[in-house]
């Protein structure tokens, strides 16, 4: 299944192929960035020039946005 | 033999009259004497055997989610309490014993949850115990640090998993974990299977950012003298397995390599055994085997061991009795040359 391509301001931490759940929903881990020593702990609505889309959303993005009215 | 030498011991029905302690429960279950409530209380009778015979040494072996599913503190307080000499268990209920000591947890769920919504939601799920996803994340966070302390210090020299486990029971501050109880209870935790458990890619981050260069190194042959050496050394080995898997095996290899065998055996497990895997294999089959004595104490209990095992503890802790005080054997000279930092 072919997945639509993601606007580049639709582009989150949140729905990178990277991330995974640190404080839910506001904060994500970035495997990525980890591995290259970098800051690791990054906002679910940001995004940096590696995001790569992931191939099963989440509701990372969802929640942390409602989060943020 | 006669007839009446079959015919000698009629069951004997169980009665709960006003409130029972888990032991009198268990009593009723062995003079009934039948089914999984005749192997349960013939289990607890093995481990009081166990624990009252001053040269044995008791290992338990631990398979299976349990210590999500909520066996940890049980499991802690049987180590600082003597009840268990050496702890074999697969990597995966120390990570999960690890995730808690670190301020995670494992909440209660639902079998029947719909998986696809917990994977959106980061949620992990283990039958009808769910786990975020941040608690295993903050653990490899600080793990990491750890592996990087630990290969720090070691700088090459390898560890066995008996000695990884010690230098993690070291650094986590958690008075209810079990890798912390071993610690401080000196009580050797062998975790052959390691690698196959959050352990492992924890190592692969802790490796990576060092480009695989003065990574912390385990060794999985190194235990195997180890655990051969206390089985050898001890009159007597008793092992009450939950579950099975590496850990069993494990446990019955050092005593085959031994040449003894097992003398007391408990086995709590769901697993059959026509499949011809170890977990569901008979105590008479390990018999063959020369891993356990053909003369041996022995049980197999079909039986959930969550259910099963505090009922055990409950009821031996209750018959052994508050004045009871049992020789470890970790204070035995050798069993202490052995499992030396």
């Amino acid at each position: 299944m072919k997945k639509t391509r993601v606007a580049d301001s639709e582009k989150f931490c949140g729905n990178c192929t990277s991330h995974n759940a640190y404080e839910y929903p506001v904060q994500v881990f970035c495997t990525r960035r980890f591995l290259k020593n970098k800051n690791a702990i990054v906002q679910t609505l940001w995004h940096c020039e590696d995001w790569i889309q992931n191939a099963q959303d989440c509701h990372c993005v969802k929640d942390s946005k409602e989060q943020q009215k | 033999m006669r007839r009446t030498d079959i015919l000698n011991e009629p069951v004997k029905h169980i009665r709960v009259k006003d409130r029972l302690t888990v032991d009198e429960l268990v009593q009723q279950y062995a003079n009934s004497g039948s089914f999984g409530a005749g192997r349960l209380s013939a289990a607890c009778d093995i481990y009081e055997r166990m624990l009252r015979d001053g040269e044995c040494t008791v290992l338990l072996g631990l398979a299976g989610a349990l210590v999500p599913a909520g066996i940890r503190s049980l499991v802690a307080d049987s180590l600082r309490e003597d009840r268990i000499d050496v702890l074999v268990t697969t990597g995966a209920n120390m990570v999960h014993d690890a995730i808690e000591a670190l301020g995670g947890h494992h909440y209660k769920g639902h079998w029947a949850a719909d998986d696809f919504v917990l994977y959106k939601y980061h949620t992990y799920r283990i039958y009808d115990v769910f786990v975020p996803e941040e608690d295993f994340i903050k653990l490899d966070l600080k793990l990491t640090e750890m592996y990087d302390q630990i290969a720090d210090e070691y700088r090459g020299r390898s560890l066995s998993s008996r000695e990884f486990a010690w230098e993690l029971g070291k650094r986590l501050n958690d008075p209810d974990s079990i890798l912390r109880a071993a610690y401080e209870a000196q009580t050797p935790v062998f975790m052959p299977a390691v690698r196959d458990s959050e352990f492992g890619y924890i190592y692969n981050l802790h490796a990576s950012r060092r480009n695989f260069k003065d990574a912390l190194v385990l060794d999985a042959f190194k235990d195997v003298p180890e655990i051969i050496r206390i089985c050898r050394e001890s009159e007597r080995n008793g092992m009450i397995i939950l579950g099975g898997g590496v850990p069993r095996n494990t446990i019955q290899s050092a005593a085959l390599a031994t040449k003894s065998g097992i003398d007391y055996a408990v086995v709590v497990t769901m697993d059959r055994a026509e499949t011809g895997g170890l977990s569901g294999s008979t105590l008479e089959e390990t018999v063959s085997w020369g891993k356990l004595k053909g003369a041996s104490d022995k049980v197999m209990v079909p039986a959930d061991a969550m259910i099963a095992f505090p009922l055990m503890v409950a009821s031996v802790v209750e018959r052994l009795g508050k004045n009871f005080k049992r020789t470890p054997r970790r204070i035995t000279e050798s069993f202490r040359e052995t499992v030396k930092k």
